[in-house]
């Protein structure tokens, strides 16, 4: 309890009696506290949502935004705090008492049943009769002016198409609280314009909506009010009208990244006249389009952006796990576009991917086994060269640090850090030219971050070419010679070591890019 | 509304089942004679309700290897109780419990344990196929009444056995129930899209609970019916029938992934089963082959299934992509406009 207001939010309205509700509330929490084991990602939450009104919810990656949701949702319980609904508290244990309560989440990627038609993706879960259920479905039909196929299968509708048979089953709830997250990452342009539409019009019947969004522009374009959540605290909470761009980007930052601003001097490296190792010559692939970047030999580039921007697609295209529609990639002026991974490994290319336990480790194997996972090719004919096995694993467990009992140490049992800097020898010991670092530092503790900066820093001077990609732009400012930020599937901007701070790449990695800024 | 049926996955299945007594018949004339076809439909009245069962746990995306072993239990139970002359009514309860509790305990396994069904019922099967040879000694039950095993041989017309109407009707029921009720829609709903259904408020777990004990029961209604049809019981009784009623399944245009299909399908799927062992021999080869080609056919209509259904997936995630990538252009265009 005690615990509790230690982390009160030190948003910009105070409130000194904690269960003090506005008259107009839909929906009020108060004072949510979530923790998965050690990791404490809410810490004392309070919002109002209002009738009738658009409430944008943004935050970076990891800021607590999707915990809240499903927790007004009734998917996790909260570890402390108060829901209140019009006014009255509230027990949201599961999902069917949140719906009961007339709120409905629109998850980021629709979840319909695919097999079945429109109109039973929409009247599943009732406990009324079809036959009344179907006349009601009609009626709202008819209310929203919508034309729908109903006898569609799911699995043949459009992501928008999708979105409006959800914003259908939520509305056939009698919703009165829609929760829409990220509803435009997946939509063209005209139907993000529709969708705006639909949200102004339900606005107009009194229903309350939370959107959540990476989008600056869209804030400014649809909401009434704007929260901002930041490790696991609101920062930020007020009329839209009140704010301007600027303001967000700085809500969206740590308190004292102004710190680091300007206070260290800049070094810009001169590579003219090196060969690029990599370059990237307008690529074009499922998930990002018309990508150009070069990375010097003895050179960090930092790809920063949020999640969905496309910089993993682009990653993994370019290792050769998806297929490249168009442009070019070189490795020291080679042409290897279209090579297969093997092929890239070959050439000098080497990826170390975002999710550890998905693409990373084994678990079960030991470290040594791990390290040389890569390589075995290379260092055996028929059976396994144990002996250099040990030696390049003792070689990688020296130099970087790795704490282990021994060589013989299962990688499960290591921490998160340890298991990085096994994987980060692993890709160093097919000898690559290019390193591509996909989120090195998620989910390690700060200790063992300062040991795979390091251990980056290093090869960068030994001469390898490194992208470095990652939400935290914390780790951008302090790694990158160079940096571009990637906002949907394009590269929007490009700093120099001297303009690198947070403050420029959250802005363009929301979206607000120097002209259209000053615009605002 | 024929449209409609031509587009149906059960349509695969009745046209095959068509196309293979066209022929056979084609080949050997005696295959199509109305005695021959009644025989093929009548005896596949215990795939058929086991295959009514299973399908409903494979729509909800989950497997049950178990029943096999779960008919051989309560055929072994059935059959002792009969021979040893107690009343019928007693024998077919004892059996029809001992398969529901089999189907309570898979359904605890999968939905409050959190064991892979695969694994929790392949446990099962053998623990069960082990108290089978326990329970009788590893002999066979023989010396069952007359009177029991003349109950398989009534015929409504002289052609359809009541066993086989009896099914036929129950297949139909379980049909509307699925298609028809709000708790029957779940099965589907469940093995369709897990997540969206939690999002729904619709109990899942209850919801495969319920489709694996009612499995077990259909399991030991099948166990039931084979004691009266075959006549006796031997300790591996029932053993590759898990196979030939998911073949059954599959082969009726039931997903192995959940959330389509229906038990019209299993049905037909059924009767396919079991007339190929007969179809075999009118063509002139030896019945051996019957496990080897529903084997086979099992794996070329998951593997077809599975290269479809893969093929969707990607092409939708590859459309997700592309829209992503077209949205920040127009947008681009759209926010210099304003400007």
């Amino acid at each position: 309890m005690q615990l509790k207001h230690l982390f009160k939010p030190l948003g910009v309205r105070f409130m000194n009696e904690a269960t003090r509700l506005p008259d107009d509330a839909m929906l009020s929490v108060r004072g949510i506290t979530k923790a998965f084991g050690s990791n404490s990602v809410l810490k004392g939450v309070d919002m109002d949502i209002t009738r009738g009104s658009v409430v944008a919810l943004i935050g970076g990656n990891g800021a607590g935004k999707s915990t809240l949701m499903k927790i007004i949702m009734g998917i996790y319980q909260p570890d402390d705090g108060e829901i209140y609904l019009a006014g009255k508290i509230a027990k949201l244990g599961k999902p069917a008492a949140s719906l009961a309560a007339g709120i409905y989440l629109v998850p980021q990627e629709p979840m319909l049943f695919p097999n079945m038609t429109v109109e039973e993706n929409v009247l599943m879960g009732f406990k009324e009769k079809t036959q009344g259920l179907r006349k009601r479905l009609a009626e709202l039909l008819n209310h929203l002016g919508w034309k729908m196929d109903l006898s569609r299968r799911a699995a043949t509708l459009s992501i928008a198409e999708q979105q409006l048979v959800e914003l259908l089953r939520g509305l056939m709830r009698d919703a009165r609280l829609l929760i829409l997250d990220e509803p435009t990452s997946s939509l063209t342009f005209n139907e993000v314009e529709s969708l705006f539409k639909i949200v102004t019009d339900l606005k107009a019947k009194g229903i309350s909506i939370i959107y959540i969004t990476h989008r600056l522009t869209e804030v400014f374009q649809i909401a009434d009010q704007v929260l901002i959540m930041r490790d696991g605290v609101i920062t930020l909470n007020g009329d839209v009208s009140g704010f301007t761009r600027e303001m967000l980007v700085a809500g969206l930052l740590p308190p004292n990244a102004e710190v680091h601003q300007g206070g260290v001097a800049c070094t810009v490296e001169d590579y003219t006249g090196l060969t690029p190792t990599l370059v990237i010559d307008r690529l074009t692939g499922y998930g990002f389009q018309d990508v150009s970047l070069k990375v010097y030999p003895g050179e960090i580039l930092g790809l920063a952006g949020v999640v969905g921007a496309g910089r993993t697609e682009l990653a993994t295209t370019v290792f050769g796990r998806d297929v490249v529609k168009g442009g070019k990639v070189y490795i020291e002026g080679q042409d290897v576009t279209g090579f297969s991974t093997r092929a890239m490994l070959d050439a000098g290319l080497n990826y170390v991917a975002e999710d550890r336990f998905l693409n990373g480790i084994f678990r079960l194997s030991d470290v040594a086994a791990n390290t040389t996972a890569a390589n075995l090719s290379r260092m055996s004919r028929c059976f396994v060269n144990f002996k250099e096995e040990r030696r390049v694993t003792e070689k990688y467990v020296q130099a970087f640090r790795t704490k282990v009992t021994g060589q013989d140490q299962p990688i499960g049992s290591l921490s998160g850090g340890n298991q990085q800097k096994v994987i980060i020898a692993r890709s160093l010991s097919t000898n690559p030219k290019v390193l591509i670092l996909d989120e090195p530092t998620r989910g390690i503790d700060a200790a063992a971050r300062g040991d795979v900066y390091r251990i980056i820093e290093q090869l960068k001077e030994q001469g390898l070419a490194i992208l470095l990609i990652s939400s935290d732009m914390e780790e951008i400012v302090e790694l990158s010679d160079r940096a571009v930020t990637m906002y949907c599937g394009h590269i929007n901007q490009e700093f120099a070591k001297c303009d690198i701070t947070q403050d420029n790449l959250m802005a363009a990695a929301f979206g607000v890019t120097e002209g259209s800024a000053t615009g605002a | 509304m024929l449209k409609k049926l031509l587009h149906s996955r059960e349509i695969t299945a009745f046209a095959f089942i068509l196309f293979m007594f066209l022929g056979v018949g084609a080949i050997n004339p005696a295959f199509l004679s109305p005695g021959n076809i009644w025989l093929c439909f009548n005896s596949s009245v215990v795939y058929t309700v086991v295959a009514i069962g299973i399908a409903l746990v494979i729509i909800t995306g989950e497997i049950d290897v178990s029943v096999g072993a779960t008919l051989g239990m309560t055929a072994t139970i059935c059959g002792t109780m009969i021979r040893d002359g107690q009343p019928w009514e007693a024998a077919i309860l004892t059996a029809l419990l001992v398969g529901l509790l089999i189907g309570v305990v898979n359904g605890f396994g999968v939905t409050v344990l959190k064991i892979p069904s695969i694994i929790m019922t392949l446990g099962i099967n053998g623990i069960v196929r082990g108290l089978i040879y326990v329970y009788t000694d590893g002999k066979w039950v023989e010396n069952i009444s007359f009177d029991f095993k003349n109950l398989s041989q009534g015929r409504l017309f002289g052609a359809i056995t009541w066993f086989y109407l009896g099914a036929l009707l129950l297949m139909v029921a379980v049909h509307l129930v699925l298609t028809r009720t709000k708790h029957g829609k779940y099965l589907a709903a469940v093995g369709d899209n897990i997540g969206g259904a939690t999002l729904l408020g619709i109990p899942v777990d209850s919801t495969k609970f319920m489709a694996f004990v009612l499995c077990g029961l259909l399991a030991a209604a099948g166990g039931v019916l084979y004691v009266s049809r075959v006549g006796f019981v031997t300790p591996i009784a029932g053993n590759g029938y898990e196979m030939k009623v998911i073949a059954a399944c599959v082969l009726g245009g039931i997903s192995l992934s959940g959330g389509v299909g229906s038990v019209i399908g299993a049905g037909v799927g059924a009767a396919i089963m079991a007339s190929i062992s007969r179809v075999l021999v009118f063509v002139g080869l030896s019945s051996d082959y019957d496990n080897t080609i529903t084997g086979i056919l099992l794996i070329i209509i998951v593997v077809s299934d599975a290269l479809i259904r893969r093929r969707a997936v990607e092409k939708a995630r590859r459309e997700r992509l592309a829209a992503k990538t077209l949205h920040a252009v127009a947008s681009e265009k759209g926010a210099t406009v304003d400007a």
